[in-house]
């Protein structure tokens, strides 16, 4: 009996201790883990221009329901009140339904007005409003929709004009960087001067569900390591209000971390880009405005479709890595290491407990992101602060899925705005918190080089 | 397509293992290498450009007929726009049995086969005083170009729109429409051959030297996965959703009441790239690649394609009618569907993991 007790008091002290180094990253050693598992459990092994769209692994027959209806949601073409089917669009918005910008589920092309665009132009003005978010611009909102429904007049066109700078790297080799300017045209009523803008590319959807499962203290740990390491490196999280909540939470969405929820997220898009209005956000874009279609047909989207969306977006998987055991990729990942790269692209991040999912749950994934803001310098600045991120903040971006951008959508953009064309070109753009490794990157030699950007593709 | 996951880093590993195995000879005495690249090559240029050439024909043919028509708007020239809408859907729908490459990565799927119609903003533009010109029709959403606002403007929202009943703004419009419609197919067209996009050799240089296609392994997958999607997206989305529904209005094609013939012809398609046959035109096909090495899985894909394709001859009226009054018929048809993609998405994914290996 006695030596029972002890065996399971000793037993009880263990447990934690267990869990707690269970919970830990990198307890054990890296070559115990498969680098192919991006995603953990929720890795999918597929190379194919559908590689962002599937389900994470172990959904039961209802999830699986949930998860297909809301990609036949997300596949849906709205259409102008009053309609049989989809009806709700507009009468301003971006495009008109959730792949059209979210091509593959994933990114798609750095234009604006167009049926294929993928890009749209946030808006404020100095100042913020009660919740400590931006302040809209009078008549026009938080964002521009470049689109009307026949009719009615677009909020404005964008011109993106683009200016060449070379970087030239101490070998010689050039790379042609492409910085855009962002022209407003055509208003339907003046703009204020003092406007400023963000340009704002569609992101890819999967891998959402991991990050919502990262713990707060982890995130908020990140950040307390980066000051502690003293390298330069000042992430900070941003705190956004969320109006389901009622109060602010942590931001982890959006290119300025500046939406809380996947909830949030996807009624904010139905609402703003495509003017569908739900039970989140039951005024449309343009109440308020001139343009107002003054229909009593709010919210337009039932509850179960926006939560089957959110679902779809929540239960997508993590394409698996390529070309792991490659020596050239596996270079590159140590020279993404030595350059500083991976202190703010973390590389591995453990996700807490979810008790409805398990392949959500406790996973060791690679997303390589701290979800904080960072100061990335003047080139990348868009001077429109968002709840606490600042003009040139912007939040670490994930890097899983970077490789197969050309499978999905054709020809490959990066950086917030899509102005990179290649990896270096987005590697190049890095500055202020990121200068130092910006510099080292540009200081190795041309295989090196080649070899960080390999082993960028096998993400 | 989205069930897949985990399961295949086992196929990975044991194709890893069996990629040891010697290349063996089929009972025609082809060489597996030399089935297996003319798999590709056959792929290319007998399915993919012939598909896509035909529906850049077909395109135009049906805006000769359409234009026809607005010069003598007769029932019998009504009666051959229709068929040449028909015609040219056929083909539309066989060749999204290879829904990749610049068909999607350029949106040129969406840019004629959005649905629905939208049919507020379709009225507003032809009361309008737009001059409906085809610069002008470039302009409009996608909701309002491509073959379904042409099947509203054709056949009316009932079917039953008579020559007369066509006014001079909606022949203008569906003019400019068919044109559009037209250069679409032919960009198409254009962007897998060597003088214009050149899509196709980006497949034909996989495995040596490709940059998009590394691999022989990465077309193959590739084409293997479009079949399975399109399995996905009829028996999965399109049929299942007005079936779950009971929502007529939820039935893509419904005006020309051409939805089961689309349907059908979605795996026609996937059938096409199998064989290596389209519309004649036969080359080296998917199927003899897997009976080369497994009679057994080829003699299961040729039944389950057939039972597939062959299910619908039991649903004797419109899709959207059937929902209602054949609803045993249809859930017969999606269930063989989704039986044939869960081999592909199983047992041809695992082959072509196995079996080609460079």
């Amino acid at each position: 009996m006695q030596i029972k007790k002890i065996y399971v008091v000793a037993l009880l002290l263990a447990s934690p201790m267990l869990l707690m180094m269970c919970r830990r990253a990198d307890t054990f050693d890296e070559s115990g883990y498969d680098p192919q598992l991006s995603g953990g459990e929720s890795t999918v092994f597929d190379i194919t221009s559908k590689a962002f769209g599937h389900s994470i692994p172990g959904l039961n027959a209802n999830d699986q329901h949930a998860h297909d209806l809301g990609d036949e949601q997300s596949d849906q073409t709205f259409v102008t009140a009053p309609a049989p089917v989809n009806s709700g669009l507009g009468p301003i918005y971006n495009n008109v339904s959730c792949k059209s910008c979210h091509h593959n589920d994933g990114k798609g092309n750095p234009t604006t007005g167009l049926n294929t665009s993928s890009m749209l132009v946030r808006v404020s003005i100095p100042g913020s409003d009660e919740n400590g978010g931006p302040l809209p611009v009078p008549g026009f909102g938080l964002q521009l929709q470049d689109l009307a429904i026949y009719g009615k007049q677009p909020e404005a066109k964008v011109n993106i004009v683009y200016t060449d700078q070379n970087v030239i790297y101490p070998d010689g080799t050039i790379t042609v960087l492409h910085k855009p300017a962002y022209i407003l045209l055509n208003p339907y009523q003046p703009l204020p001067g003092n406007v400023m803008l963000s340009a704002r590319m569609a992101p890819p959807f999967f891998g959402l569900g991991l990050l919502d499962m990262i713990p707060e203290s982890a995130i908020i740990g990140f950040a307390a390591q980066q000051a502690s390491d003293n390298k330069g490196i000042s992430g900070r999280p941003n705190y956004v209000y969320d109006p389901v909540a009622g109060k602010k939470l942590l931001g982890r969405y959006g290119m300025k971390a500046n939406t809380a929820t996947l909830l949030t997220q996807v009624a904010a898009a139905y609402q703003q880009d495509m003017g569908i209005t739900s039970r989140v956000f039951p005024k449309e874009s343009s109440y308020g405005q001139p343009q107002y279609d003054g229909r009593n047909d709010d919210p337009e989207l039932q509850d179960t479709i926006l939560d089957a969306t959110v679902f779809y977006i929540k239960t997508l998987a993590v394409p698996a890595r390529r070309n792991t055991t490659d020596p050239q990729v596996k270079q590159g990942e140590v020279l993404f290491a030595q350059t500083g790269c991976a202190s703010c692209h973390i590389p591995t991040v453990q996700t807490g407990t979810d008790v409805r999912f398990k392949a959500l749950s406790n996973q060791r994934i690679h997303p390589y992101t701290d979800l904080l803001l960072h100061d990335m310098g003047a080139g990348l600045a868009d001077g429109r602060p968002d709840f606490l991120a600042g003009g040139s903040e912007w939040k670490t971006p994930v890097l899983w899925g970077i490789g197969l951008f050309e499978r999905t959508n054709g020809i490959p953009y990066y950086l917030h705005d899509g102005r990179a064309r290649s990896l270096p070109e987005a590697i190049l753009w890095h500055d202020g918190e990121a200068a130092a490794s910006r510099r080292q990157f540009i200081q190795l030699s041309a295989s090196e080089r080649d070899n960080l950007v390999l082993f960028l593709k096998s993400l | 397509m989205k069930k897949i996951a985990l399961a295949l880093i086992g196929m990975v590993a044991t194709g890893a293992i069996s990629c040891s195995k010697s290349d063996t000879v089929d009972k025609g005495g082809t060489d597996f290498n030399t089935l297996k690249n003319t798999f590709i090559t056959d792929f290319v240029n007998k399915t993919a450009i012939t598909g896509y050439n035909d529906l850049a024909q077909r395109s135009a043919t049906f805006n000769d007929k359409v234009t026809i028509f607005k010069g003598a708007p007769t029932e019998e020239n009504l009666a051959a726009a229709k068929q040449a809408w028909r015609d040219m859907r056929s083909t539309w729908e066989q060749c999204e049995g290879f829904l990749f490459g610049p068909v999607e990565d350029d949106n040129l799927d969406p840019g004629m086969d959005t649905w629905p119609v939208d049919r507020v903003q379709l009225d507003s533009v032809i009361s309008s005083s737009n001059p409906l010109e085809i610069t002008d029709i470039q302009g409009l959403a996608l909701s309002l170009r491509g073959y379904h606002p042409i099947e509203y403007i054709l056949w009316g929202a009932d079917g039953k729109r008579k020559a007369a009943d066509i006014n001079a703004r909606e022949m203008k419009y569906i003019t400019s429409l068919t044109l559009d419609l037209k250069n679409v197919c032919q960009q198409l067209s254009s962007s897998w051959i060597p003088s214009g996009g050149d899509y196709g050799s980006k497949l034909l240089t996989a495995g040596n030297g490709g940059i998009l296609y590394h691999k022989k392994q990465d077309v193959y997958t590739a084409v293997v996965s479009a079949m399975a999607s399109i399995c996905e997206e009829v028996g999965n989305n399109k049929m299942k959703e007005p079936f779950d529904q009971r929502d007529g209005m939820k039935v893509e094609s419904p005006f020309s009441g051409n939805s089961l013939t689309d349907f059908k012809n979605n795996l026609i398609g996937a059938y096409n790239v199998y064989t290596g046959n389209f519309l004649g035109n036969k080359g080296v096909g998917l199927d003899q690649v897997v009976a080369a090495k497994n009679t057994s899985l080829d003699k299961d894909l040729q039944e389950k394609f057939q039972a597939a394709i062959n299910s619908f001859n039991a649903i004797t009226v419109p899709y959207e009618v059937a929902i209602g009054s054949q609803r045993t018929q249809c859930a017969q048809v999606m269930t063989a569907i989704n039986e044939l993609q869960g081999v592909l998405n199983t047992q041809l994914k695992k082959f072509v993991v196995d079996n080609i290996t460079d």
